[in-house]
């Protein structure tokens, strides 16, 4: 993700990325070539008088001490989603951020793609009326492997379900309001921990019944959906249905190419998320989705977490 | 062998009344209904008897019934049925509670006739392909089920909470918990539901969702909901997807549709072609009942399928998970 936010930085005109620090020296070396930032050591990059924002791209587990550490530096702080891996945690970023007078922004970044905008507009404008029932799927790739293999190890990462399905819980909040009571399932503690699946039931102060799939199992590469259905109307988005492009090459061996989808953007919604984040901070009109909304997201996700361990329904 | 048809209470009255028309060796014989002008209308529309009281057509040569009244009245139909030695095939659900499904299957049992319950999605090609993929090991252990049997609100009887037994979960929730059991030969422990009166107003629940632990240390999920809305191009469906070890099966037993746009209506259509269940359903009945071979769908499936759908009840006043076998 790292990689992905410097390249939004790269894009817009009203930000410039001067330093980069990774553990791994060819990726910060690979970032920096592209954009022209300097490698230096996190530590150094906190601390230096001229730089105004740090972006937190570090492992779950590790946000807290970059975050607060950042933000004791007086710097604005864009952190990946989730906010952290506990609440505690989280509200130690919060507070420091809050005693520094310091932006926390938080990357739950569905918000920005304009898909998940059209439906939530079209909620909004009650072309569907009272929403009663929400269907959110979320993966169909095989696991991430990266630094230590974070992502498979629970205490780290919290799995799918904080890592990754987060981001619907982050939408549909967002979309729906407050959470009353979740329910959820998985297949971690019970099998393969590398093949996660869960299924998760949020029921709304609203009323509206949301189920939301999260996959680390390969059902034919990532995708979305979402299905909406309201007192007058019901929307269904799946991006495998959405693909306006779709190029097959003839390979010279007589197999049978592989048909590759594209998603043609005029913006990255990485980059509308940075953009906005960075505009809100320079005083003009941004949406930043920001530490307290990422703390109330990440309840959903711990509350979800906690069903599935102890099999009960957990009240928010 | 004649057969006759007890109440259009419920719709899928004329798919079978038609199923048994195409059966060449089924003489349809005659409807009876509580209803009497309805009974009539629809004996006109098929061009049979209409028999003005049960006994009447009970007392007559015909080997088997087909009851599609509100589920409520499956049990007195089929009581009286049975102490006919007519064989029943009862609508979906079996009954609206456990004992009446017991006195049906006792009933069917004790008169030594056939009691099967009309899932007619066992009959889908596409359900029976995926069956053999499941069996053939390519999915390797199933590890979740995510299921859905979404559709329009049907009214009338359907949501009047004594005749219906309840609303969406109690329609929707029988077909897949039987598909699960009959394609992968699993049995359900336990059902959370969530459950609300979200779209209508209605005096039962018109949405639902259940979360299902089932043997083999399996998680299931399933959407009853009655969220089709009337521009929907069609009335619902029943997917079903399996995550397994090795791979993940997505289903939609009525997928096989292409799409149809017409200027004299304000929505499109998806035209289906994906099979007739309904008259495999009741030929198969027919054929079971005439070789006297037994039944595909048994008097205990209905009930194991029933179940599912009074645990998840009783889980939405209790707020937390429900072991069926509380509920026996």
């Amino acid at each position: 993700m790292g990689s992905t936010h410097a390249e939004a930085y790269r894009v817009i005109e009203n930000a410039e990325l001067v330093a980069v620090a990774d553990l791994v020296p060819e990726r910060a070396q690979a970032i920096a070539s592209r954009t022209g930032a300097t490698i230096r050591s996190a530590a150094e990059i906190i601390k230096d008088p001229s730089i105004d924002v740090i972006d937190v791209c570090v492992p779950t587990p590790l946000h807290r001490d970059f975050v607060v550490a950042a933000a004791e530096a007086g710097k604005h702080v864009f952190c990946e989603k989730p906010l952290a891996r506990t609440l505690e945690e989280a509200e130690e970023m919060l507070e420091a951020c809050k005693k520094a007078g310091v932006k926390l922004g938080v990357g739950h970044v569905v918000r920005f793609f304009p898909e998940y905008i059209d439906a939530y507009d079209r909620v909004h404008r009650g072309e569907i009326g009272e929403v009663a029932t929400v269907r959110t799927t979320r993966g169909g790739f095989p696991l991430p492997t990266a630094w230590k293999d974070w992502y498979a190890n629970y205490e780290w990462s919290g799995g799918l379900v904080l890592d990754m399905i987060i981001h619907d819980f982050d939408y549909l909040r967002w979309l729906l309001g407050p959470v009353e009571r979740v329910f959820a399932k998985s297949t971690f503690g019970r099998d393969f921990n590398r093949l996660e699946y869960a299924l998760v039931t949020l029921k709304f102060k609203s009323g509206a019944i949301a189920h939301v799939e999260g996959s680390w199992v390969n059902s034919g590469g990532f995708h979305t959906r979402f299905e909406i259905a309201g007192t007058k109307g019901l929307m269904d988005y799946d991006s495998r249905k959405a693909n306006p492009i779709n190029l097959t090459v003839n390979t010279t061996g007589g197999m049978p190419g592989v048909p590759v989808p594209t998603r043609p953007w005029v913006e990255s919604p990485y980059t509308t998320e940075i953009k906005n984040f960075i505009d809100a901070l320079q005083g003009k009109e941004g949406k930043i989705v920001d530490g307290n909304e990422g703390y109330e997201s990440l309840r959903i996700a711990l509350a979800a977490l906690e069903s599935i361990e102890t099999g009960k329904a957990v009240s928010l | 062998m004649k057969v006759g048809i007890i109440s259009f209470a419920h719709l899928h009255a004329d798919a079978y009344a038609d199923a048994l028309k195409q059966i060449p060796y089924v003489e349809f014989a005659g409807i009876y209904d509580e209803d009497a002008d309805r009974g009539k209308a629809k004996a006109e529309q098929f061009g049979v008897h209409h028999f003005t009281s049960l006994e009447e057509m009970l007392a007559t040569d015909i080997g088997a019934v087909i009851i599609c009244s509100a589920n409520a009245d499956h049990c007195y139909y089929t009581l009286k049925a049975a102490e006919a030695k007519k064989h029943v095939l009862v609508e979906k659900p079996i009954a609206t509670n456990v004992e009446d499904a017991n006195k049906m299957i006792d009933a069917c049992k004790k008169n030594n006739v056939k009691l099967q319950v009309a899932f007619p999605v066992r009959y889908n090609p596409s359900m029976i392909e995926a069956k053999k993929i499941v069996e053939s090991g390519k999915l390797g252990r199933i590890l979740a089920i995510k299921g859905t049997n979404n559709g329009s609100m049907p009214g009338g009887w359907f949501v009047d909470p004594e005749k219906a037994g309840g609303g969406a979960v109690m329609d929707h929730t029988v077909h897949v918990v039987d598909i699960i059991r009959w394609m992968l030969g699993l049995e359900f422990e336990e059902v959370y539901a969530e459950y609300d009166t979200l779209i209508y107003d209605i005096p039962t629940d018109d949405c639902g969702m259940l979360t299902m632990e089932l043997t083999g240390n399996i998680f299931a999920t399933l959407d009853t909901s009655w969220n089709r809305p009337p521009s929907y191009p069609t009335w619902g469906g029943v997917t079903l997807t399996l995550v397994g070890t090795s791979g993940v099966l997505e289903m939609d037993a009525y997928g096989q549709y292409y799409q149809v746009f017409r200027n004299d209506l304000d929505k499109s259509l998806w035209a289906p072609f994906g099979g007739n269940t309904d008259l495999y359903l009741v030929k198969d009945f027919v054929d079971a009942c005439i070789q006297d071979k037994p039944v595909k769908v048994k008097g205990e499936d209905g009930l194991r399928a029933l179940e599912v759908a009074l645990a998840a009840y009783e889980s939405g006043r209790r707020k937390q998970p429900v072991k069926i076998e509380e509920i026996r």
